[in-house]
């Protein structure tokens, strides 16, 4: 029997469970807006009390690793990254646009995760559902809205649309033809689609030591910037 | 983008310009102020700041990085002169302020791929006379909120 914690922090909710051998005990979610700090270690403290399970008892941590809103996301990484060193347990991270997409598997059509990235961009990536899952058939990739609007047009194929980045961007998206948006129910990354991935994971001894996990960020952060001969 | 450059014969007439834009920022706006060192980025802010109602002291965060007043908006003044890395930037976390704070950065300039497109940018450069208090100062604005605000910008440059 493995005991596992679940956490996503890529966007303004706070979304934690814990899971028995793949199985909900309880989730919690929140809009932490910013949050995600003061939100999500009592949200954890809370979910063991109700299901009853102390945190020793844990054998694995699972994380959402974006991509997503920078602040948010290292406080869920960071504290998957803690509690997996301090408890002497795996981490597995997922892809949060995985954990919004893997709801939505039982659909016929392709699948669009687009999360919110400001600015009128997004994050996203498209998935075919496949047997017990979906497959990714992109990059996780970052840009306009607009771009990935295009290409979607261009596309020409039906595609189920889900997560924030699409009410974000109502003007860009409500253009297209063949699309379907899923709603708010699918808007934010699933804890519970976390403890389903992240036990296969754990199953097939598919994680990670804490300190190798990292947070998917996709824009070119370790560039430098333009200062050339100015200071 | 669509700009307005004026002149200035004083630190106190750089800073009108700063007061003459403030009646037209509001909360999610971004600006990026340029200029060498010595050439009044911090004066325009302070001008900025006063119009938005705050009266407490602004000097350059060069050293604590970013600072946050509050007048009749929130106002996040960051200073990059000392950064490096696209990264340390990212670690600021400015994204998540850009809802409810208008975010003024100076030196932002040479993080331009990192920061909005849509935002007003304020370029302050010495002269063009010899006389060293002059500067000539130009406001671009960039994107389609700033764009649909840059004859209201000129408009209240040339009111000031």
């Amino acid at each position: 029997m493995t005991l596992m914690l679940a956490i996503d922090t890529a966007t303004p909710r706070v979304a934690v469970a814990i899971g028995e051998d793949g199985r909900v005990l309880g989730s919690v979610y929140l809009s932490a807006r910013r949050r995600h700090a003061e939100a999500l270690v009592p949200a954890i403290a809370y979910l063991c009390e109700q299901t009853g399970v102390e945190l020793r008892q844990l054998g694995a941590v699972a994380v959402g690793v974006g991509p997503g809103l920078f602040t948010g996301l290292r406080v869920g990484v960071t504290t998957a990254k803690i509690m997996g060193q301090a408890l002497e347990v795996p981490v597995v991270g997922v892809s949060s646009l995985d954990l919004v997409a893997h709801p939505l598997r039982f659909g016929g059509q392709m699948i669009a995760a687009v999360l919110d990235a400001r600015r009128h961009e997004v994050f996203h990536a498209r998935y075919r559902p496949v047997s017990g899952g979906v497959q990714l058939v992109t990059e996780y990739r970052v840009g306009p809205a607009v771009e990935l609007v295009a290409e979607l047009e261009a596309g020409g194929e039906d595609v189920v649309l889900a997560g924030d980045g699409v009410a974000s961007n109502r003007a860009a998206f409500g253009a297209l033809e063949r699309a379907v948006d899923a709603g708010r129910e699918f808007e934010a990354p699933s804890a519970t689609a976390l403890v389903e991935i992240a036990d296969g994971r754990v199953g097939r001894e598919e994680f990670s030591a804490p300190w190798d996990v990292a947070p998917l960020y996709l824009r070119a952060s370790d560039a430098e910037l333009a200062w050339g001969n100015r200071r | 983008m669509t700009g307005t450059t004026v002149l200035t014969r004083s630190a106190d007439e750089t800073r009108d310009v700063g007061r003459a834009t403030a009646g037209l920022v509001h909360a999610g706006d971004v600006i990026v102020v340029a200029g060498e060192l010595g050439s009044g980025k911090t004066t325009f802010v302070q001008g900025l700041a006063a119009g938005v109602g705050i009266a407490e002291r602004v000097v350059s965060p060069t050293f604590t990085i970013a600072r946050e007043y509050v007048g009749s908006v929130r106002l996040v003044h960051v200073d990059v002169y000392r950064l490096e890395r696209a990264q340390e930037l990212l670690d600021l976390g400015l994204e998540d302020l850009a809802d409810d704070a208008v975010l003024v950065v100076e030196w932002g300039d040479v993080a331009a791929g990192y920061l909005p497109a849509d935002h007003l940018a304020v370029r302050l450069t010495p002269g063009p006379g010899a006389d060293t208090d002059e500067r000539t100062v130009s406001l671009t604005a960039g994107g389609p909120s700033w764009g649909a605000r840059a004859d209201a910008v000129a408009a209240a440059l040339d009111a000031r």
